[in-house]
């Protein structure tokens, strides 16, 4: 099943600049967080603090009450973290294949094992593609290539860092489509966005990070009802 | 006709075998170097360690099998020690600025050359015949050392091996996608610390094989790690730093080119590589088959550097009051220290004329004694064969040392980062050819002696004033040009290269220029410090040499303007301490791997960070 996230008071510097501030959030198995923000609000340093590629100053990180925080990446990971990040990083001189190997980690007990074949399900643009160098694919199959090599390392818990961005209308929606699919694996999946109308679809709660500090959270029922929060916070 | 042929097909196969350690040496620097981005600057001292180990392990085993257990078992061997030094070493400090790595690695070289002095003794050693290939085949008339095919098919088992390795294998996969992006390899899950220690023990793996595989050819010696490693620079540069196939083919071109070449033109090996090398560079920078790395991606790494301001007032007071209290050492000191505080002078200068380059210039050279040394050599020639008195010849060595940097930087300022840096020490060490082999010219290894300041300088005490005031001179003329225009616009072409060119400065040209000025004040200081010896040996061109200026930069801190003073006077003393020891080199590395695994910010920077503050100094934002 899927794992808790508990993140408490998180600080976080690059350099000296203080990036985040306080930053507490929750997610729990089977649940889809968003977190909102504008451009350089702090959301990608958050997902990065949690999976440990930034290290946090100060504050605790948890998966299902043990604390992670401190340990580098690849052992976040393992514990069951999955981490996709921003402008998809793919391995541009790798196959398709080769990038799915990379994220290859051991089954975890109580979640399907995630195979290409599976996730060529999840990603019918895929398909077929297993050859194809990574590099020469169009930016919406390399984003989902991104997540199908994160799903590769059977994570229970999924971080998602602006999964919308830059995509076409119609990749959207197939995006839209498979993190409901995660959702209903039991995958608890935090994902950042800047784009309301697509956290909207998928999120079940949200919280909303301006200057390195949360401001509010609340349900996404409760977004959708408040445009004067919405425009405040995340209209550009 | 069917003999011209033949000689022609051997002369083809003779540089095919000759490529053989070149590719398999060259191939390990890659692969460490893709999967840590550390140039492993020991890595031609594993190479000579694998000569070494293989010619014992033979002399045990004897027979056939023997000799190929024995190479193999060599490589092996070589493999744990890169192991070894990984985790005991570089571990340590790959938090540390990419440069000080390199350091450490140059501390390695030091080692490993006394411990092979230690066990194997001064004398080249003569590589046995590998047993059953000791004949030669006939090709259409000509004859060819059987050994010769073996090594061009040892290279063609290696290159598929590889092949394989990276493109089947889980492993190679995990190498090939750390090289891309090791960050995200992580997050993937995958521990790099193994990936990395993986790659070492491949990589100098690689290195001891090729030392063990030429051992009938080449024998093993001392030298063999500074020889191989300019030119397995080349061969990285050109073939493209990261891909196995482009080491084999600048391998390759380059032996072929050295087997051909000669028989146009003897002695032309060296120009036809270089003609090579700047074809490639012009037409494809980054080398036949590599990829552009990311601007400011390598030496330079980091956060972007903080501004440099003039000094603060105290700061300032301080250098003042070091200068006077130079003036005034003659009145307390004897002639030892004074002759010591002469070349700790000399080498300050050399040390900040580097730093100019590779700190605000951002353009890191490893081969700066090429101008120290062309300064040098400059001032020696001009009085041996001109007679020309000291103060004419003084001018004319930073002269020349300017030229000789002008011809140099032409070609490497169309890199970047570690490729700049490895084209640096690849040209330093033509250089170091050219006055070695040139006998009639330059004295050779004899070097050219009774170089003697003028009338008035060849008191101790004028000598002292002359080579201080001459050195405090060039360093002020550093700072000056460095707070100045040219030294704002080449310092925004370090910290980026578009917004600078968008802004109307021509970058290479600012670099270029900012190159030659750097050079020719390290020309200043070889020129003093020849003057200061009474003679010059090619050493001033070597390996070591460049070493040295960059151990004392990255001791001092290439973000302090003082860095390089304090490196100066910290490394040359030291070594004055140290030289007189037998087995100096092994103390020396020893104490070099020491410092940088201590103070990974570099001695002035840690005492920046202790004393900063109450110098003014203010930490920057990062």
């Amino acid at each position: 099943m899927g794992l808790s996230l508990s993140v408490r008071g998180l600080h976080s510097f690059y350099g000296r600049a203080h990036i985040l501030a306080d930053v507490s959030l929750e997610a729990a198995a089977g649940e889809v967080v968003a977190l909102l923000g504008r451009n350089g609000a702090g959301k990608s340093t958050t997902l990065k603090s949690i999976i440990g590629i930034v290290r946090p100053a100060q504050g605790a990180v948890e998966l299902d009450g043990a604390r992670i925080s401190g340990e580098p990446p690849h052992r976040i990971c393992r514990r069951g973290l999955g981490y996709v990040p921003e402008e998809r990083r793919v391995f541009a001189s790798l196959t398709v294949n080769g990038n799915l190997e990379v994220g290859r980690q051991p089954p975890r007990p109580g979640l399907t094992p995630w195979t290409p074949a599976r996730l060529f399900e999840l990603f019918p643009n895929l398909a077929g593609m297993g050859d194809r160098t990574a590099g020469q694919m169009s930016g919406g199959e390399q984003q989902m290539l991104t997540i199908a090599r994160t799903l590769m390392g059977n994570p229970a818990l999924v971080l998602l860092d602006e999964p919308s961005e830059g995509l076409a209308p119609v990749i959207v929606e197939q995006m839209v489509r498979a993190i409901r699919a995660l959702k209903k694996e039991g995958l608890a999946i935090v994902l950042s966005e800047q784009n309301v109308n697509f956290a909207m679809k998928v999120a079940d709660r949200a919280y909303i990070i301006e200057k390195g500090r949360i401001r509010h959270q609340c349900t996404i029922d409760e977004l959708m009802a408040d445009e004067a929060m919405r425009r405040t916070y995340l209209t550009v | 006709m069917g003999g011209d042929l033949g000689f022609y097909l051997v002369q083809a196969l003779t540089g095919l075998s000759s490529a053989s350690a070149l590719f398999l040496v060259a191939s390990g620097l890659s692969i460490i170097f893709g999967v840590t981005r550390v140039v492993n600057f020991a890595h031609g001292s594993f190479y000579m360690l694998g000569a070494y180990i293989a010619y014992t392990l033979i002399g045990h085993l004897g027979g056939a099998l023997g000799f190929w257990v024995a190479v193999l078992l060599a490589g092996v061997a070589v493999g744990i020690i890169g192991v070894v030094v990984e985790l005991l070493i570089l571990r340590r400090v790959y938090q540390a600025p990419e440069l000080f790595q390199l350091v450490a690695t140059f501390g390695v070289i030091l080692v490993i050359q006394d411990l092979a002095l230690l066990v194997w003794g001064a004398e080249d050693l003569f590589g046995p015949a590998a047993p059953g290939l000791e004949g030669t085949v006939n090709l259409l008339g000509t004859r060819l050392p059987e050994y010769d095919l073996a090594l061009i098919a040892l290279s063609l088992f290696v290159l598929g091996a590889l092949w394989l390795l990276f493109q089947r294998t889980r492993w190679g996969t995990l190498v090939r996608a750390a090289t891309e992006d090791r960050e995200m390899v992580g997050a993937l899950g995958v521990n790099q610390a193994w990936l990395f220690t993986g790659a070492f023990f491949l990589g100098s793996m690689l290195a001891g094989l090729g030392g063990a595989a030429q051992l009938p050819k080449g024998g093993a010696d001392l030298l063999m790690d500074f020889n191989i490693l300019a030119a397995v620079f080349v061969v990285v540069v050109v073939g493209g730093m990261g891909s196995i196939a482009g080491a084999f083919l600048a391998a390759v071109l380059i032996s072929e080119l050295g087997a051909f070449g000669i028989l146009l033109i003897p002695q032309s090996t060296l120009v036809l590589m270089f003609a090579v090398m700047a074809v490639v560079l012009i037409f494809r920078p980054w080398g036949l088959l590599g990829r552009p790395e990311a601007p400011g991606q390598h030496g330079q790494a980091g956060p972007p550097e903080p501004p440099l301001r003039p000094p603060p007032p105290r700061l300032r007071a301080a250098g003042l009051l070091l200068l006077a209290a130079l003036l005034a050492l003659p009145a307390f000191a004897d002639d030892f220290t004074l002759v010591l505080a002469v070349e700790i002078a000399i080498m300050a200068l050399f040390a900040a004329s580097l730093h100019f380059a590779m700190g605000p210039g951002g353009m890191v050279s490893f081969g700066h004694a090429a101008f120290f040394g062309g300064g040098a050599y400059a001032a020696a020639l001009l009085v041996k064969y001109a007679g020309s008195p000291m103060e004419v010849a003084l001018l004319f060595a930073p002269a020349m040392a300017g030229v000789l940097a002008l011809v140099f930087g032409w070609f490497c300022v169309r890199l970047t980062g570690v490729y700049l840096a490895m084209l640096t020490l690849a040209f330093a060490q033509v250089g170091w050819s050219i006055v070695f082999q040139w006998g009639e010219v330059t004295g050779g290894d004899d070097g050219i002696l009774g170089i003697w300041p003028s009338e008035w300088a060849s008191d101790r005490l004028a000598f002292y004033y002359l080579s201080v005031l001459a050195s405090a001179g060039g360093i002020l003329a550093l700072q000056y040009v460095l707070h100045s225009p040219f030294g704002y616009a080449m310092r925004a072409c370090r910290d980026s290269v578009v917004r600078s060119a968008s802004i109307g400065i021509d970058v290479q040209r600012q670099q270029w220029l900012a190159f030659a000025f750097s050079g020719a004040l390290a020309g200043l200081a070889g020129g003093l410090f020849v003057f200061s010896k009474g003679s010059v040996f090619p050493d001033e061109m070597s390996i070591p040499r460049s070493f040295d200026a960059l151990i004392m930069v990255l001791l001092g801190g290439v973000k302090t303007l003082l860095g390089p003073i304090a490196g100066a006077v910290t490394f040359t003393w030291l070594q004055d301490e140290i030289s007189r020891l037998e087995y100096w080199r092994l103390i020396l590395g020893a104490l070099i791997i020491a410092i940088v695994v201590a103070f990974p910010q570099g001695v002035a920077g840690f005492l920046r960070a202790r004393a900063g503050p109450w110098f003014g100094i203010r930490e920057m934002e990062a």
